[in-house]
């Protein structure tokens, strides 16, 4: 009777991990992504906007390839039901909104995700202008969903 | 001897018109550029920043050196003007105690705003010039701030149209031809006004503006929260 509950248990135990795990590691991971990204749209944006002297191709097409392989990893598996509430490295920010308007959501997670997976193709050629464009697009992506569901501090 | 009687008034100088309305696109432009658009509206959004506090100072220091009405000192109410107005004892041309009040409160919540501002940032790839300077999470609480105190200073400008609808349809004063032709029509001005030439105040006022918000703007980029270096180019790692 023990071993069986025991069984149990550990069995619920890694089917909640598998399907994104406990909800502060999927807070967690996600913060992690996002900032991540934080760091390759910034060095786009000094490269591309700020700074075009300081351009570096390579390094361009490199954050842009992280951005979208960061996009296609399946993020959707970290918004768990319950992830509207506790602490990955900080408190998360998601509204319980997000679960409320599953289509909305999709729908501003597949924008981010081909505006990023554009801005990986056009990264290879190196025309400053295009790449540009491309990451203002992408940048609003990021908007659209912040704004609708990212708490303000 | 006749009475000599005065039927419009001018109150309102030009640089203050123009300040006003300059401020009201300003204004608009802020909140559509920051509610909207990608990374390129928030440069624009950081622009118009910009402009609006230089627009504040300007303001701040013509209240001091400018003309009779504009000047702080000559229609910041005090509790019995206030008291003297509700009871309908109050007798004068330029801002009632009460829209005294109110260009007080929106003068400061538009302040609140630009400071709060220069320290925010929006996590994409976005941040005002001082947003390094007090760490990434006092920098977040004063961008919650700036986007908290927004919808009181939008409760205030809706408060203060109505309020210029009331005078408009129910006291029948348009105060909005006003504010453009900067004559408020009303007889008994008690004020009279002579002034020295405006011009060269305004030339002081506008230049000591433009240098303070230019120099503010112009932050060491240490003070800007800045992307992490990218690798030098050499790098193999």
């Amino acid at each position: 009777m023990n071993r069986k509950i025991l069984l149990a248990l550990s069995l619920s135990g890694m089917a909640t991990v598998a399907l994104g795990g406990p909800i502060e590691d999927q807070i967690r991971f996600r913060q992690s992504a996002y900032s991540f990204i934080s760091w390759n749209t910034g060095k786009i944006k000094k490269q591309v906007v700020d700074q075009p002297a300081t351009y570096n191709k390579e390094q361009v097409i490199a954050a842009a390839n992280a951005i979208a392989a960061v996009a296609n990893s399946g993020l959707s598996s970290l918004y768990g039901p319950g992830t509207d509430q506790g602490t990955g490295w900080r408190p998360t920010q998601l509204k319980s909104e997000f679960f409320q308007k599953p289509e909305e959501a999709r729908r501003l997670a597949v924008a981010f995700n081909t505006a990023a997976n554009e801005l990986a193709r056009v990264a290879p050629s190196g025309d400053l202008d295009a790449i540009k464009t491309q990451f203002g697009k992408l940048s609003e992506t990021c908007k659209g969903c912040h704004n609708n569901f990212r708490q303000r501090d | 001897m006749s009475a000599i009687r005065i039927d419009t008034v001018r109150v309102w100088d030009l640089p203050l018109r123009i300040f006003h309305w300059l401020l009201v696109l300003a204004i608009a432009a802020a909140y559509v550029t920051g509610e909207f658009g990608g990374s390129e509206w928030a440069q624009w959004h950081g622009r118009i920043g910009w402009l609006i506090l230089g627009l504040l100072l300007f303001r701040l220091i013509w209240g001091v050196i400018g003309s009779w009405h504009a000047r702080f000192a000559n229609f910041l109410p005090t509790p019995a003007r206030v008291i003297a107005y509700v009871r309908g004892e109050w007798q004068g041309v330029g801002h009632n105690p009460l829209g005294a009040l109110s260009v007080v409160a929106l003068l400061a919540l538009v302040t609140a705003q630009v400071a709060t501002g220069l320290f925010a940032s929006d996590d994409i790839a976005f941040a005002g010039p001082l947003s390094n300077w007090i760490g990434k999470s006092a920098s977040d609480r004063l961008t919650g701030w700036h986007e908290q105190i927004f919808y009181v200073l939008a409760g205030f400008i809706v408060l203060h149209v109505v309020a210029i609808a009331f005078y408009l349809l129910v006291r029948k004063s348009n105060l909005i031809a006003a504010m453009i032709t900067g004559n408020k029509p009303g007889s008994g001005a008690l004020q009279a006004w002579t002034e020295k030439p405006l011009a060269w105040r305004f030339l002081v006022a506008a230049l000591v503006a433009a240098t303070v918000s230019w120099w503010i703007f112009s932050s060491p980029p240490s003070l800007q929260a800045e992307a992490a270096a990218a690798p030098a180019a050499t790098a193999d790692w």
